[in-house]
């Protein structure tokens, strides 16, 4: 088979493009360990609480180690449950400190939401029956604007709620 | 003898594909600069 050598070079630089992708997937997957938000973790969508990390007084923010933190949410249309405060009002603002490495736990009762911290690489789907998981170091003090970005019902664009990350 | 026309009809002309290869690399280019913007963002948050 004849080809043109101009040929040859796209092609290699094709081929040779399509192996370095795979090896970099490759390398994510098995090597770092990258998995999907959501990777087959399941709940019972009708009974959350039923997990440890999603009973009503787990719900929030937890400081677990130094600089460590775990957030456990519960979203549902249309609200993001982070549990009550002291007072028992619903905590509707979480602020964490630069630099902590924060673990996002979120479940839904009811249809498919979004988890997304505008600004940040904090984005992951929340579908019912499933737990969907990330764990991000926040680096970046401001003030961040947590919303729903998959299209949940009528209330969907008031189901947001902010996060602080202070020096 | 001479064998007349047999090296012009066993070797056919090469098209010209300078300007193929022009956008080919044009349009990987595009496609690199772009993947590597998204992933420096990706990584700078």
């Amino acid at each position: 088979m004849h080809f043109h050598k101009f040929e040859k070079i796209w092609l290699t630089f094709g081929i040779g493009a399509l192996v370095l992708f795979l090896v970099i997937l490759g390398y994510g997957a098995f090597y770092l360990g990258t998995h999907p938000q959501s990777h087959g973790l399941t709940i019972d969508p009708q009974n959350v609480e039923a997990h440890e990390a999603f009973k009503p007084e787990n719900l929030g923010l937890t400081k677990v180690d130094e600089d460590r933190y775990i957030v456990n949410v519960v979203a549902s249309a249309f609200n993001y449950d982070f549990g009550v405060d002291k007072e028992g009002n619903a905590v509707k603002h979480i602020e964490i400190p630069k630099g902590a490495t924060v673990l996002f736990q979120v479940v839904t009762p009811d249809v498919i939401h979004g988890f997304n911290i505008a600004g940040t690489n904090v984005n992951m789907m929340v579908e019912p029956g499933y737990i969907s998981s990330m764990e991000v170091e926040m680096n970046q003090p401001g003030e961040y604007t947590l919303l729903c970005n998959e299209y949940c019902g009528i209330g969907h664009h008031m189901m947001y709620t902010t996060v602080e990350v202070y020096e | 003898m001479k064998q007349h026309g047999k090296t012009h009809t066993n070797v056919d002309k090469e098209p010209n594909l300078k300007g193929t290869l022009i956008s080919v690399g044009v349009l990987g280019l595009f496609i690199i600069i772009s993947w590597v913007a998204v992933f420096a963002i990706f990584l700078s948050r």
